[in-house]
């Protein structure tokens, strides 16, 4: 299990002449990834998912808050015990082009994190090789077919499935995958939501899903938990369905309602709102995050911070002064 | 240890319509005779490696003069005539290849491997590290190496090749690891170096198993081209007659060619001039003939034929 | 094409209120030099951009879509080349007969090409401004003024501010905007005809809504005839009146969005749609497409391309190619072709929403018949058509 606690994350501005102010890629994020759970951040990019999920994998510092591991918070420890702590997260990264060495064959680069498994473990060559074996044909590879082979002679959807298989040589108890089908063929991506899926099934691995399509996050964590963050603040969450059938924050229904109906299948939902200009990071608004793009906004949202409550009775949280519902999904037709 | 069901065999991606893997091992060497060039370039090389290995022992340690025949034109008994005393040039320029060809290739080798190793390791751990290294590296680069060459002549013997070798390469690396740590440094931000790190693949296994094949294109074609220049200097040193000569080697021959024979004034010392010239040509032209063949040579996209 | 700016050309400035122009592709065969041969990226394809409408080409990467779009411009990268067919465009004739001075006029005159990559294909060193006024100058265009004005109702227009941009340089622009500059690009010399490749990849889900918005604003206020390549469905059912599948080269299907949406005909379409996760309705209906799309390489020589993926496939299907077949989901072949005889009188059955093209439209002559590769003159405008033998079953 893994909890964060209020995980903050500034980058530093730029001094001299291209002085720029610094961004605040997190404020305060809480969250927890339950043992064999699913959760999910969706935002647009530069919310701050992505930083989120390299925070997650030890590829990234945070500055404030803590991130408990297991039971044990991560930032007392010293850099090794840290770093095999957080081996337990494995990223699975956007693009499987460059998630793979173009110099070695599949063979090895699956073969170099499991020989270190298996000096952990006292193990042997042979178990190497089964083990090699059993991951490939875990993701739907044929071993025989892709072992030889250099990266660029796999498609795309093949290439993310190695990824896939390289993180679970170390047994990880969470997966990260950040926009892990977007460089992938549309007719592909199917099977790696589902191998995603499926993964947690069989291995109760936890998966943490960040993406900016809504639809691939109710795939792969329908059950689990939705989180829509904005700005690098959390101002939406609860169970995926129930947020994506029922959002309540303004920037949720934003989002949702960009998302392109299909027409012939699918009805717009009655309203369709529309963010207000374009992000400006620049600008941090004394009052509620979004009220300057809000479509929604009224005068008290100017001045007033909202902070993340319980809607009443449920398990959906929101960060409005103003919540409430509008049927801005689409709809099937007919 | 989890247990595993195979996965269902619709997901997996028929291997029906995929490209067959051709040649995905091996095959390398062919690469080297690909081309007319390649092949042309390739012997050039094998043949200086040859009379740079074996060369020395075909003739006795001291040449044996022909006082009868100074500066003699080119005949049956001397292939490329002879020289001020009489000594046959061919056999000059076949024993003083090895002196040549052996410090050029130590002064390569030192030169990359140092400067690999600096630039992999600072652009890889950064910090520390690196600006250590990068600063020695700034120091290395701000040292004219030839003047400093001529200077360092007057207090050492370069009479033994792999002291030679060692004043070039060491003097030599600093523009190799400025641009291996700037590859490194790019290559750092890749998906699989930090998933390697992700892994816990010790920092070591990274340097040489991730980063190394990436980079190992640019240090071979800089090996090669180091080399070239390292002959280049070397000749340049002996001709201009500041390093002491008590070797045989071609910028000697050069030097005496040019300024005891006169050779460029007079037609009699021609050959003695043009062979060892013309050796340091075509070792070059063979050089760079087959440094295209070496990104085939590391990258298995452009192998795969 | 030796230019890198997101657009194209010149001209005289029509006034943006000129009728659509049509675009008729035919039998058209673009193939590419391989170490294994000359091999077809695009074979035998006819399709048409009807006047006034978006018309969608959805495809997955390989399928050929981007080639047939450059054949547009005839502009077919090395090593590629056209082997047969034409593409007609109204008021110009056939691109790839004309010759070089005349295709640079065209190119941005009347056709505005929106690159796949536009959002990084402006120069890092030089403001918006600048650059539009380069492409102006390389275009022969006296009225700098004139060009800067209407770019800065473009501008306006996308809900930019036009100072603001023309001063920025590319890393000061989001990847929203930047691809809106793109479109900006292909429309400032009043092209009639635009063209964009893949035009929100890369961008989330506001921007890419922002941007689709732009699209079917200046496609309605400039009577333009758009061309939308795209291999995500969404953005196609979003935008496109009619619709082009592409797969391997070929046009497996094609017909009012809506009803080819509602009621998709050919395997690969209805495994496309399958495959595509949504917000609403069951998740476990979505099933994946088994095997992946095949390269230049791998493309079937004989019989259907699809076949090898295809959960109807049967022995004829290895034998030949499919012909292509009317199919209508609401009305039988026979009225289908009826209709398509009255062409222009009559309204698409498929949907009250979809438009109907307005009268001077394409002359192609509806063909039903059995067709090997192709052959001029078959698209029938209200109807739909697909290539499929599951489909000849169906019907007999």
């Amino acid at each position: 299990m893994i909890e964060a606690r209020g995980i903050t994350r500034t980058f530093p501005g730029r001094g001299g002449l291209l002085h720029r102010g610094s961004v605040r890629a997190l404020r305060g994020v809480d969250f927890t990834i339950p043992d064999h759970g699913a959760v999910s951040f969706i935002g647009e990019s530069g919310c701050g998912k992505t930083t989120l999920g390299r925070i997650l994998c030890g590829l990234e510092e945070f500055d404030g808050g803590e991130l408990i591991i297991d039971g044990q918070p991560v930032s007392g420890l010293r850099r090794s015990q840290r770093a095999s702590l957080l081996r337990r997260v494995q990223m699975i990264h956007q693009d499987p082009y460059s998630a793979l060495n173009p110099t070695r064959t599949i063979e090895n680069t699956l073969g170099d994190p499991l020989a270190l498994r298996a000096r952990q473990r006292g193990e042997n060559e042979d178990w190497i090789r089964r083990r090699r074996t059993e991951l490939l044909d875990l993701v739907g590879l044929d071993p025989g077919y892709v072992l030889p082979r250099y990266p660029h002679m796999l498609s795309g959807g093949m290439r993310q499935r190695v990824v896939i298989a390289r993180a679970l040589t170390v047994d990880p108890e969470v997966l990260v995958a950040d926009e892990a089908v977007s460089m992938i063929d549309v007719s592909l991506r199917l099977g790696i939501l589902r191998l995603l899926r499926d993964l947690r099934e069989q291995l109760g691995v936890s998966v943490l899903f960040i993406t900016h399509d809504v639809a691939t996050a109710r795939y792969v964590g329908r059950d689990g938990e939705l989180y829509v963050i904005y700005r690098g603040q959390v101002i939406e969450r609860g169970p995926a369905d129930t947020v994506i059938q029922h959002p309540v924050h303004p920037y949720t229904q934003c989002l949702l309602a960009a998302i392109p109906v299909l027409r012939g299948i699918e009805q717009p939902g009655a309203e369709r709102p529309v963010p207000r200009g374009s992000l400006d990071e620049r600008v941090e608004p004394p009052g509620c995050l979004f009220e300057p793009r809000c479509p929604f906004a009224e005068p008290d949202c100017r001045s007033r911070q909202p902070s993340l409550g319980q809607l009443g009775g449920t398990e959906q949280e929101h960060a409005c002064l103003h919540p409430k519902r509008r049927p801005v999904v689409a709809v099937p037709a007919g | 240890m989890t247990t595993i069901t195979p996965m269902l065999p619709e997901e997996q991606e028929a291997a029906t319509t995929a490209r067959p893997a051709r040649r995905v091992r091996g095959g390398r060497w062919r690469l080297l005779v690909r081309t007319p060039g390649r092949i042309f370039g390739f012997a050039i090389i094998i043949l200086f490696a040859l009379m740079g290995i074996v060369g020395p022992y075909l003739y006795p340690k001291n040449l044996p003069i022909d006082p009868n025949a100074i500066y003699a034109p080119p005949s049956a008994a001397h292939l490329l005539g002879t020289d001020f005393e009489g000594t046959d040039v061919l056999a000059l320029v076949v024993t003083g290849a090895r002196y040549m060809l052996l410090s050029a290739l130590i002064a390569g080798l030192l030169t990359v491997v140092l400067g690999t190793a600096a630039g992999v390791t600072g652009g890889y751990y950064r910090g520390v590290r690196d600006s250590v290294l990068m600063r020695i590296t700034d120091f290395i680069l701000t040292i004219p190496g030839f003047p400093l060459l001529i200077v360092l002549s007057t207090v050492w013997d370069f009479g033994s090749p792999y002291a030679m070798g060692l004043a070039l390469g060491i003097f030599g690396w600093g523009g190799i690891a400025r641009a291996v740590r700037s590859q490194t440094l790019s290559l750092r931000e890749r998906g699989f170096l930090e998933a390697a790190r992700g892994l816990g693949l010790p920092g070591r296994h990274i340097l040489t198993h991730e980063i190394l094949p990436n980079v190992a294109p640019y240090i071979a074609m800089n090996l090669l081209l180091t080399i070239t220049g390292a002959i280049y200097a070397e000749a340049g040193l002996f001709f201009l007659g500041v390093v002491p000569f008590n070797a045989n080697n071609w910028g000697v021959m050069l030097n005496i060619a040019v300024f005891s024979a006169g050779a460029v004034t007079s037609p009699r010392a021609l050959t003695y001039l043009l062979s060892p010239l013309i050796c340091i040509l075509l070792l070059t032209l063979g050089i760079v003939l087959i440094l295209n063949a070496v990104d085939e040579w590391f990258n298995p996209r452009l192998r795969e034929i | 094409m030796a230019r890198m700016a997101p657009t194209v050309t010149t001209g005289p400035a029509a006034g943006a209120d000129a009728p659509a122009a049509g675009v008729r592709v035919r039998d058209l065969t673009v193939a590419f030099a391989t170490r294994d041969g000359e091999l077809p990226a695009v074979s035998h394809v006819s399709l048409d951009l009807a006047p006034g409408q978006i018309t969608g080409l959805l495809g997955e990467s390989g399928s050929g879509k981007s080639t047939l779009a450059l054949t547009l411009l005839n502009a077919v990268p090395r090593p590629g080349r056209v082997t047969s067919g034409s593409v007609e465009i109204d008021g110009v004739g056939d691109v790839l007969a004309l010759p070089a001075a005349q295709l640079r006029r065209v190119r941005g005159a009347e056709i505005g090409y929106v690159f796949q990559a536009s959002q990084n294909s402006l120069n890092p060193l030089k403001p918006v401004g600048k650059q539009l006024l380069d492409l102006g100058r390389s275009h022969g265009e006296r009225d700098l003024r004139g060009l800067l004005r209407r770019a800065r109702a473009l501008i306006e227009d996308m809900g930019l501010d036009s100072g603001r941009v023309l001063a920025s340089y590319q890393h000061e622009l989001s990847g929203g905007m930047r691809q809106r500059v793109g479109i900006v690009f292909a429309l400032v010399l009043n092209a009639h005809v635009l063209i964009l490749d893949e035009p929100t990849t890369a961008l989330d889900m506001l921007s890419q809504a922002a941007v689709l918005a732009i699209i079917k604003k200046v496609h309605a206020t400039r009577h333009l005839t758009t061309l939308i390549i795209s291999h995500d469905v969404g953005v196609i059912g979003e935008l496109a009146d009619r619709t082009a599948v592409m797969y391997a080269g070929r046009v497996v299907e094609e017909g009012p969005t809506e009803s080819l949406l509602a009621d998709p005909r050919h395997p690969y379409t209805r495994g496309l749609l399958a495959a595509m996760p949504r917000i609403t309705g069951d998740l476990d209906q979505a099933r994946p497409l088994p095997g992946r799309p095949p390269d230049l390489t791998t493309i079937p020589k004989q019989g259907c391309v699809f076949r090898e993926r295809c959960p109807l496939a049967m022995p004829v299907c290895a034998a030949s190619e499919p012909p292509e077949t009317v199919v209508s989901s609401e009305l039988p072949e026979t009225v289908v072709s009826s209709l398509n005889a009255a062409r222009g009188a009559v309204a698409d059955p498929a949907g009250p929403d979809s438009i109907a093209p307005d009268g001077g439209g394409p002359d192609g002559v509806p063909d039903s018949g059995g067709r090997d590769g192709g052959g001029p003159g078959l698209v029938a405008e209200t109807g739909r058509r697909a290539a499929c033998y599951a489909l000849t079953e169906e019907r007999s």
